[in-house]
């Protein structure tokens, strides 16, 4: 019901908006892919809105910390904007549609007709919730590893350090990263939905879940699921652990998005039951509290320096040495 | 190419009740969601959908076998043809093909053709072993694609570089290429000459198949995007996808007789044995079916950006079936 709704709304913005637009340009070869564009916005902003009417709340009724000024939340609203609803998620549709034909074009052109991942495995046809469960897992699980790979080298935890600046973590937090940060995450599920053939925009509900789950666990809220659910699903004190002061850089924990049984699996889950303060204390202020730009531009420049160094650094294989911070 | 084991056959879920036997035959259209990799099955009679078939992504044009037994269903970023029963829309497995689109099988029935858009390749397989049988790249994201009846040409638009391209099917070499208006769509043979809907402009253009050469223009809405003929061949009806309008042309002379205000971005049609125009609306997700007499129409939802549609109906007909030529 609700999926229709939104796609019929998405087929008006298209229709009334987008097409003529292209129509007027001479850009109508892009029609069939047009619709798509429209869907990512209003799913992104339904998702924007979404998050913001249960987590608001929740934060209101619960926090952890109270802040006398919110300005560097403000800077978070405008990364969540400009990742779900704006250009950015449009950008990446159409280059990861682009390249992927062009895989797939090299490949015919050598014979071999890629398939996707249901008739590898067939009883997966059929089942969509299966289907995009065993996709939802394949891309979290390769989410850890690019996570726990980010804290892993300096140069890639430079970039990583501005989505772990943020001392005042709220459930618009999630998308605050470097562009570049972005990019690798990008090119890092572009390789693994050209290898198990992701459907783009067939489950949009359940992408809109995940990605509200992600929102939430960085909600400045005291809530865990319990004992089983906190084994279940991320809570936002289990990914609130990862976020840390003492658990900043190289020796964190929870590096999962939306599952937990990566970091169970590979000893790495924390799930202590307290609620830590978060930032990174080693990382440069405008990383925290500076704009957009400020954050941007910090960020490339702390790449540049941690680049330049010898030692990149590989701790992805050395067991987890957590000492945390407690509460105060 | 492979085929679902069969195993996988038999648990393929239908999401509703069993859309038809063999033995009882219900009048069915059968509808590519290409948005959310489905068909959609709609008992005719009753106007319900009454089934659900997955597809791998995106389904969008079908071809009927030579001996009527098959229908092809492209499902294009899934890299496949599905094949259901005509008749009762059961399942019957899939094939592996590349990229496919838009299909056909050549008048006489040696070759089915393959334009595969996202890939900018034109795929000739052997009707019968689906070998391929020759490839061609004519040029930026090959759309809709028609033959010459005696199945010495085909004819292919070419979305992205605005062209028409032609081929010799007796020798499988390149005819000619042209231009031929911003972003060609539909195609079909009409009276010797190749009609084709330009949806970057208002029109479709009626080409010369031997030099490709534009004759003639005709107006018909915004964004026109593929043609049909009636059962009779006495119209010709155009769907304007930005338009929101069906175009019904005057056979004969290629006149406008009538348009149909038909919101929600009209694509392919089928026609039902009274007449009815059932046409798929991409936007509005959902069929039209629409009485050309009184212009009146009533909707049936379907699933996302429903693109082909396929009549059981149609099977009653004698002649080649494409979702062209009906």
């Amino acid at each position: 019901m609700l999926d229709r709704l939104f796609s019929q709304l998405a087929g008006v913005i298209d229709q009334y908006a987008i097409l003529p637009i292209l129509y007027h340009f001479g850009w109508m070869e892009w029609e069939e892919l047009s619709f798509d564009w429209a869907l990512i916005c209003v799913y992104g902003l339904f998702a924007v809105l979404l998050t913001y009417a249960i987590c608001w709340p929740l934060e209101a009724w619960r926090p952890v910390e109270k802040w006398p000024t919110k300005k560097s939340v403000a800077t978070d609203i405008f990364y969540t904007l400009l990742n779900r609803v704006g250009v950015i998620p449009i950008f990446s549709f159409l280059l990861f549609y682009q390249v992927q034909v062009f895989f797939t074009a090299t490949l015919t052109d050598y014979g071999f007709i890629p398939p996707p991942l249901e008739p590898l495995i067939p009883p997966l046809f059929g089942h969509p919730l299966i289907t995009f469960l065993t996709y939802a897992l394949i891309l979290d699980a390769a989410d850890y590893v690019r996570h726990r790979l980010s804290h892993s080298f300096r140069a890639w935890y430079a970039l990583h350090a501005l989505h772990h600046a943020q001392r005042q973590m709220s459930f618009w937090s999630d998308d605050r990263n470097h562009i570049f940060d972005d990019l690798i995450s990008f090119l890092w599920f572009f390789v693994i939905g050209l290898a198990i053939g992701v459907p783009p925009l067939q489950f949009p509900l359940l992408i809109l879940f995940l990605k509200f789950m992600e929102s939430l666990s960085h909600a400045n809220v005291k809530l865990d699921f319990g004992p089983l659910g906190e084994r279940l699903l991320i809570s936002p004190r289990f990914h609130r652990r990862h976020h840390a002061i003492a658990a900043a850089g190289r020796k964190s924990c929870n590096y999962g998005a939306v599952f937990p049984y990566w970091d169970i699996l590979l000893r790495t889950a924390d799930f202590t039951p307290d609620y830590l303060p978060t930032g990174d204390p080693k990382s440069p202020e405008p990383l925290a509290t500076g704009t957009y730009l400020q954050q941007q531009f910090s960020g490339a420049k702390l790449f540049a320096k941690a680049w330049q160094k010898k030692d990149h650094g590989l701790s992805l294989l050395a067991p987890p040495d957590i000492e945390l911070d407690r509460a105060p | 190419m492979t085929l679902l084991p069969r195993r996988a056959l038999l648990s393929l879920p239908l999401l509703g009740l069993a859309p038809a036997s063999a033995q009882n035959p219900k009048n069915l259209a059968m509808v590519m969601n290409s948005g959310e990799a489905s068909v959609s099955v709609i008992d005719m009679d009753s106007r319900q959908v009454i089934a659900t078939i997955p597809t791998f992504r995106e389904p969008s044009h079908w071809a009927l076998s030579p001996d009527r037994a098959k229908l092809y269903i492209a499902d294009a970023s899934g890299n496949a043809l599905f094949i259901l029963d005509p008749l009762t829309a059961a399942p019957l497995g899939h094939l592996r093909i590349a990229d496919p689109y838009q299909l056909g099988y050549s008048p006489d029935q040696k070759f089915l053709a393959v334009n595969a858009l996202r890939i900018n390749h034109v795929d000739f397989y052997d009707a019968q072993t689906f070998k391929l049988v020759k490839r061609f790249s004519p040029g930026s994201m090959p759309s809709h694609l028609d033959f010459s009846p005696d199945s010495r040409w085909s004819f292919h638009s070419c979305q992205g570089s605005d062209s028409l391209t032609s081929y010799d099917l007796t020798t499988m070499t390149p005819r000619w290429s042209v231009k031929i208006g911003k972003t060609p769509a539909g195609v079909l043979w009409h009276q010797n000459t190749v009609l084709v809907a330009i949806m970057g402009a208002d029109h479709i253009v009626q080409s010369d198949p031997v030099t490709g050469a534009v004759q003639r223009k005709i107006p018909t809405g915004i964004g026109a995007h593929n043609i049909f003929y009636d059962p009779t061949h006495q119209i010709i009806y155009v769907s304007n996808r930005l338009g929101g309008s069906l175009t019904a042309l005057d056979a004969q002379n290629l006149t406008p007789i009538r348009t149909y205000p038909l919101p929600g971005g009209p694509d392919d049609i089928g026609i039902d044995p009274s007449g009815n125009l059932w046409v798929a609306l991409r936007f509005a997700e959902s069929v039209a079916v629409l009485n050309p007499t009184t212009g009146n129409y009533t909707s049936i939802p379907v699933g996302r950006s429903p693109h082909g549609i396929f009549l059981n109906t149609e099977l009653q007909k004698p002649g080649k079936l494409t979702a062209e030529v009906l």
